[in-house]
């Protein structure tokens, strides 16, 4: 059946977020927040955490273009991108932030623009992975 | 008392926690709407803003709109810590911090803050699920405080009182919390039955307490007495005994903070942030409370725990303070006899009520490079620690337990029988900090020598002051100054020779790598006086056994359970 067809291929795909460790069970809270009374809540927590992050990644940016480098700044907003991360079950964007901290407290600058790097690639591969699966899920 | 009465104003009493009224501050957008979500599941009923100052906009207005309040630490346009104490001294309510940080020294600042609780992010349900509790107990203890408040002033039981913490952080709040009439009438009146009349109360709002403080600061602490106070302050309506009442709690809240600060330190890492709490409701040391010794970590390269602090945990976590140790000259005394069977025990003891001797000198014992956190002791917390372990010693071994594990080797349990390796396994997560052998207590002691080398690779380790060396337990050689405070006050540095940590890999401070031959009190020794009657050195191989498996298994560190578990205290950092 097309209903069962479309729940089967959201559920292969959520599942594989969470075998390829892109998502936590962090993911699992927020999708149990979701009900009739919040039916979107998923979607619109991930696109807040979205719009914020894209923020918070050209604060980086521009900290990153100012040597020598600032590592306590730097710290602080991956300290900030590590929580909100973590808030949407974002894995992988998670232990990137915490390799960049480590970079940061270590005053490896090379190390943090590579972490950073990292970084932004998890978070724009869990972006385009999140769209999928909420268009996915819209079709339900 | 019933529920009803507890609930106060509550609107759904019934149906409580249901409709809990929770203010949620957090300048993250993702978390805050997180945490809406979370809350409005657990039926809260839930209003959110991105910034403390309006938060506080809002709790100004109407102090009883919210029961409970709920902040970030990291918020741009004020300090979730600050906001923490403005709530608490002004509104009373309990307030939940949450942060994204689980270092250990940022909970016990928020527990030292007046923080009901401490929660990591990502938050859980079942975490907010029991917040709730938060409330009816701030409200259980507001009620029972003010009953004794009266008694309390008179008495003028507040150093030595054995209040939990957060009893005392109630009274105090309790006596700050507006009435419902708002009234501003002094309630010196201690002869007034507090159940039969609602007390007018002296608000004491910020302003107020600025100038209480800058009065307090004008005179020096050790001067201030109300009259002079009140006569600085120069506040009309404000009686002295307003003033005493205050004084009293300032004192109370100083110490504490001062006492809780180091207990930071001893803390490691890992372990849920929660289990800290229990800290809050622990005294503080009425001998070393200064006003100046806030909570200064030392500042690392790691993350490291002052060594004071951890005794300085420890104390408090057993309850125990230094009552029995009146003064510095106490701890020497009791060292040297009790320390009999340690060599040179004695000297080692003596210097640690100089605080910073001790610190310092343990860690000048360590040919290697410093402990860079020796500078940051405290003195305070140094002698904090070093009250901790020799009171410790005089308390029941297991308390004693505590204080050595602060100092990280301490653990010894009784019979050993894992093998002994001499490079501890790198624990993951947090440090142990020393196990302390059951009896190791003592290890006020300090051996010198070895600590050295353990100290410095402790230090690479944890950052922190190498609480190896008291693990060593050696006695021998008191040389080298018992090391302040750091570790785990007693100083216990091993012989050198003795303990060479390898601490390489290992974060543990249990990494007390004995040398075989070395006798070391590792035995556990009850202290007569707070010294670990270490008779005698046992076989390292014991010490080390013990240590070994308290090295294996990081759970025992770091429970909640602060150093009650003799072998626990794994948190250094």
């Amino acid at each position: 059946m097309e209903q069962s067809h479309i729940k089967k291929q959201i559920n292969f795909i959520k599942n594989s977020l969470f075998e390829q460790g892109y998502l936590d069970e962090q993911f699992i809270q927020l999708e149990d927040l979701q009900d009739d009374a919040n039916p979107n809540f998923v979607e619109e927590i991930v696109t807040s955490f979205y719009s914020d992050s894209t923020r918070l990644i050209r604060n980086v940016e521009n900290a990153l273009e100012n040597y020598p480098l600032d590592f306590c700044k730097l710290d602080d907003y991956m300290h900030q991108f590590k929580g909100s991360s973590s808030s949407i079950g974002a894995k992988k964007v998670k232990v990137e932030c915490t390799h960049f901290q480590e970079c940061c407290k270590a005053r490896n600058s090379q190390g943090c623009i590579r972490a950073f790097q990292q970084m932004k690639q998890e978070h724009a591969t869990l972006k385009r992975k999140l769209e999928a699966y909420f268009q996915i899920s819209r079709n339900e | 008392m019933t529920v009803e009465e507890i609930r106060g104003s509550s609107n759904e009493i019934d149906r409580f926690p249901i409709g809990m009224r929770v203010l949620a501050v957090d300048d993250d957008p993702t978390c805050l709407k997180l945490l809406d979500g979370l809350l409005r599941k657990c039926q809260y009923q839930v209003t959110t803003t991105n910034q403390a100052v309006t938060a506080l906009k809002m709790l100004r207005e109407n102090r009883n709109r919210f029961d409970l309040v709920i902040s970030d630490v990291h918020m741009p346009d004020m300090d979730g810590f600050k906001l923490l104490e403005l709530v608490g001294l002004e509104m009373d309510l309990p307030v939940i911090m949450l942060s994204g940080n689980s270092d250990p020294k940022l909970v016990m600042k928020g527990i030292t803050h007046g923080a009901c609780d401490y929660l990591v992010k990502p938050v859980r349900l079942e975490e907010l699920r029991n917040i709730w509790q938060h409330v009816i107990r701030k409200k259980v203890e507001t009620k029972s405080q003010s009953r004794s408040d009266n008694q309390e002033r008179q008495n003028h039981g507040g150093e030595g009182g054995q209040e939990a913490g957060s009893g005392d952080l109630n009274g105090k709040l309790n006596r700050k919390r507006k009435d419902d009439d708002d009234d501003a009438d002094d309630n010196a009146n201690e002869d007034d039955d507090p159940s039969s009349q609602k007390k007018p109360r002296v608000v004491w709002s910020i302003d107020l307490h600025r100038k209480f403080v800058a009065a307090v600061n004008q005179l020096g602490i050790e001067k201030a007495v109300p009259k002079r106070i009140l006569d600085l302050m120069n506040v009309e309506g404000l009686t002295r005994e307003n003033v005493a009442s205050h004084l009293q709690k300032y004192r109370l809240y100083l110490k504490r903070i001062s006492q809780q600060a180091n207990m930071v330190v001893a803390f490691g890492g890992s372990k849920d942030a929660s289990s800290y709490m229990r800290m809050s409701s622990l005294d503080g040391l009425s001998d070393f409370r200064t006003l100046s010794s806030s909570g200064r970590l030392p500042n690392p390269p790691l993350p490291s725990y002052s060594p004071s602090g951890m005794l300085g945990r420890l104390n408090s976590a057993t309850g125990m303070t230094l009552h029995s140790l009146t003064s510095p000259t106490l701890i020497q005394p009791t060292p040297t006899h009790s320390i009999t069977p340690i060599n040179k025990f004695q000297p080692v003891v003596t210097q640690t009520h100089q605080n910073t001797n001790l610190f310092q000198s343990s860690f000048d014992l360590s040919h290697h490079k410093p402990n860079t956190q020796l500078p940051d002791f405290n003195p305070i917390d140094e002698s904090r620690i070093f009250t901790g372990s020799l009171k410790m010693g005089s308390m029941s071994s297991e308390s004693f337990n505590l204080v050595s594990s602060s100092s990280t080797f301490l653990d010894v349990p009784p019979p050993i029988g894992d093998t002994f390796h001499d490079q501890l396994p790198p624990t993951g997560g947090g440090l142990k900090y020393g196990y302390s052998p059951a009896g190791f207590g003592t290890n006020i002691t300090s051996t010198a020598s070895v600590p050295l080398e353990v100290q410095t690779q402790r230090q690479g380790q944890y950052g922190k002051q190498n609480y190896g060396q008291y693990s060593s337990n050696g006695f021998s050689t008191a040389a080298p100054p018992l090391s302040g405070g750091g570790l785990g006050g007693n100083g216990a540095m091993t012989t050198a020779p003795l303990m060479q940590h390898n601490r390489g890999s290992g974060r543990s401070s249990t990494e007390l790598k004995m040398g075989p031959g070395q006798e070391y009190l590792l035995e556990q020794t009850k202290l007569s006086n707070g010294f670990v009657a270490n008779n005698g050195y046992d076989s390292l191989d014991d010490l080390m056994n013990g240590m070994m498996k308290r090295e294996q298994d990081p759970t025992i560190i770091m429970d909640g359970e602060f150093g009650f578990d003799p072998y626990s205290f794994g948190s250094c950092i």
